[in-house]
């Protein structure tokens, strides 16, 4: 059962691996930006498993696409090597606010972690001479000369390192702890469980994947400013998309941003000016009629008919 | 109790102190003085409703500033298409968002308040993200202000000018801080939302319809934002993200004055208020002016936490 299930992910994985070479540049496209999502909506969602939740993803995700282009700009390093060194810089700004505001939890640390995409958007705003100021910085050329191929499997990496570290996460004692404080936070306390401690080290591995997969989508594209790179796209989209897969799983964010990359494709299209309004309304619908999320309701249907065969 | 042994409670060595130091800013920068207390007010006020909400109905609310928003997008249409004056406007638009309270309520509000706080804060947050981008779909980005000539009115008192229409703001928050606590204080209605807030169950018990006194507080809580935001779009110009930075502003002068602490939210939002205009009277520093309220909410919560771990 086991070794099947590891033969599925390895198939997948390959059929993934090869798909430039025999599909167009634009699908390749599309496949980069559902792939990023899947890893912004999967660290999100790894946050949410500890009972925090957190508004700030635009922000860790901006500041780690600042981190790297600046480190490639400025020091000549391998654009490769600036992506992680963005995700390790948003990982200690992240520890940084952590330490200070993770002390209160709950709507303390929501509110914080909302404004925090603002606030990364007026620091670099008023430091143009090494940011760029409002117009943004841009790149000399994409990584790997805009080779669409390549950036796809770059795509891929980010989003694998994602799921795995997901998984890690679901299968070792993190996953127990994080539960736990979820659950109740005293019992977890009592049970010999440091909460704090805990929480500051999801809520650094998370937003230093944030900021990778920002340095990485800003080496596809090639250029950072304070309106793209910190956009509410990158906050709201991943929120929705692990809320309409399931929450506290690791295939729901992936399903849900599957789903919705292919949709917001063609809402784009649509209504090029208001199409976030639908990822709010998806919000607000999932939490109000099935806050399992579709993967969620769908395994409870399952079990339930299960349930109902097995029962004489 | 002498002069002395009153000087040494600690409330009234930090008024003496605040005196002593609103006295040195108004002889070094008057301006400062002046139009903090102006912006203070407006933060106020913007903040209380938010904080009946919080401390009765128990939500916080994300989508605060864009009911403000949708008030200042309701004084203008009302003024191009009946010529209201859009100060007057404040009344029917009491009344509207008194019904737009009622029908959040009942249609979204009321399903979460038993769910988690994580539920009820992705609620609030989709909520305030579908009425932004409504308002950014049907009305476009594109800033919006009427031509009003009262606005721009000014006094001089020697060789200094300052303007005064902005005073409406403390009026407003004397009135609605005052109003609130006579309301909350004196009539029955205002008691039973006092009882509600401290213990719903409890409550319940001695016969109070909880649900009830749940949607008049939050009806009454967007009628005032809604009514807040009309007045706003005299002096202002709006755009349909314009009430976004007040959401997170209100949250953070509540967290500093303490939930429940109506009187609190004045006095910090005057440091809030007269902190951003000491920092804008600065030339080629003002840009800082908007990360004064994240390191505001960062030191409350650190010295929060760190009273409750002394505790």
């Amino acid at each position: 059962m086991r070794i099947s299930r590891y033969f599925l992910y390895i198939a997948i994985l390959i059929i993934l691996l090869t798909l430039p070479f025999y599909t167009g540049v634009y699908f390749l496209n599309v496949m980069d930006i559902i792939l990023i999502y899947i890893a912004l909506a999967l660290s999100w969602d790894m946050l949410l498993r500890s009972g925090q939740i957190s508004f700030g993803v635009a922000g860790l995700f901006g500041v780690g696409g600042y981190a790297a282009v600046l480190l490639n700009l400025n020091t000549g390093m391998n654009p490769l090597i600036s992506i992680v060194m963005g995700g390790l810089a948003a990982g200690i700004l992240a520890w940084l606010v952590g330490m200070a505001v993770l002390q209160l939890r709950g709507m303390y640390f929501a509110i914080v972690t909302l404004a925090l995409a603002e606030i990364f958007r007026v620091i670099i705003r008023n430091l143009p001479d090494l940011t760029g100021g409002p117009e943004g910085t841009v790149l000399p050329s994409a990584i790997f000369a805009g080779n669409s191929t390549k950036t796809y499997w770059l795509a891929i990496a980010v989003a694998v390192v994602s799921v795995i570290a997901s998984e890690l996460f679901r299968r070792t004692r993190i996953h127990f702890a994080l539960t736990s404080i979820r659950n109740d936070e005293i019992v977890a306390k009592s049970s010999g469980i440091d909460v704090f401690k805990y929480l500051v080290f999801i809520f650094v591995i998370t937003s230093a994947i944030q900021g990778m997969t920002g340095g990485a989508y800003a080496h596809i594209y090639g250029f950072v400013s304070p309106e793209g790179s910190f956009s509410v796209d990158f906050t709201l989209l991943p929120i929705a998309m692990a809320l309409l897969g399931g929450m506290h799983s690791t295939w729901g964010p992936v399903v849900g941003a599957v789903v919705l990359g292919v949709v917001s494709e063609f809402l784009k299209l649509q209504i090029p000016y208001g199409h976030l309004l639908v990822y709010g309304l998806i919000i607000v619908i999932t939490i109000l009629f099935f806050p399992q999320g579709i993967l969620g309701t769908v395994g409870q249907r399952l079990k339930n008919r299960q349930r109902l065969r097995g029962s004489p | 109790m002498n002069v002395f042994s009153k000087l040494k409670q600690s409330n009234y060595q930090i008024a003496i102190v605040s005196v002593f130091l609103a006295i040195i800013l108004a002889s070094w920068k008057p301006h400062v003085l002046i139009e903090g207390i102006q912006r203070a007010c407006l933060y106020a006020v913007i903040a209380l409703p938010m904080a009946l909400i919080l401390g009765i109905v128990g939500i916080i609310n994300l989508a605060h500033g864009e009911y403000m928003m949708l008030g200042a997008y309701f004084a203008y249409f009302l003024n191009v298409y009946t010529g209201m004056d859009p100060l007057l406007a404040v009344f029917p638009a009491l009344l509207a968002f008194f019904l737009i309270g009622i029908v959040s309520y009942k249609a979204i509000i009321k399903y979460v308040l038993d769910a988690p706080e994580l539920n009820q804060l992705l609620l609030t947050f989709g909520l305030a993200m579908v009425i932004e981008q409504l308002a950014n779909l049907v009305w476009t980005s594109r800033p919006i202000k009427l031509p009003l000539k009262y606005v721009s009115s000014s006094a001089t008192i020697g060789s200094f000018t300052f303007g005064t229409y902005e005073f409406i703001y403390v009026g407003g928050a004397m009135i609605v801080l005052i109003g609130l606590q006579l309301f909350l204080k004196r009539t029955n209605t205002g008691q039973a939302a006092l009882a509600v807030g401290q213990n719903p169950r409890g409550a319940k018990l001695v016969g109070i319809h909880v649900d009830r006194t749940y949607l008049f507080i939050f009806s009454l809580s967007i009628a005032l934002v809604g009514a807040i935001g009309a007045v706003f779009m005299t002096r202002h110009s709006i755009f349909p993200l314009v009430g976004a930075p007040f959401t997170m502003k209100s949250f953070c002068l509540i967290a500093m004055a303490g939930i429940g602490n109506l009187m609190g939210i004045l006095w910090c939002s005057l440091i809030l208020g007269l902190a951003e205009n000491f920092v804008l009277s600065f030339r080629g520093y003002a840009g800082w002016a908007d990360i004064l309220f994240f390191a505001l909410i960062v030191l409350v919560i650190m010295v929060r936490s760190h009273q409750r771990q002394v505790k």
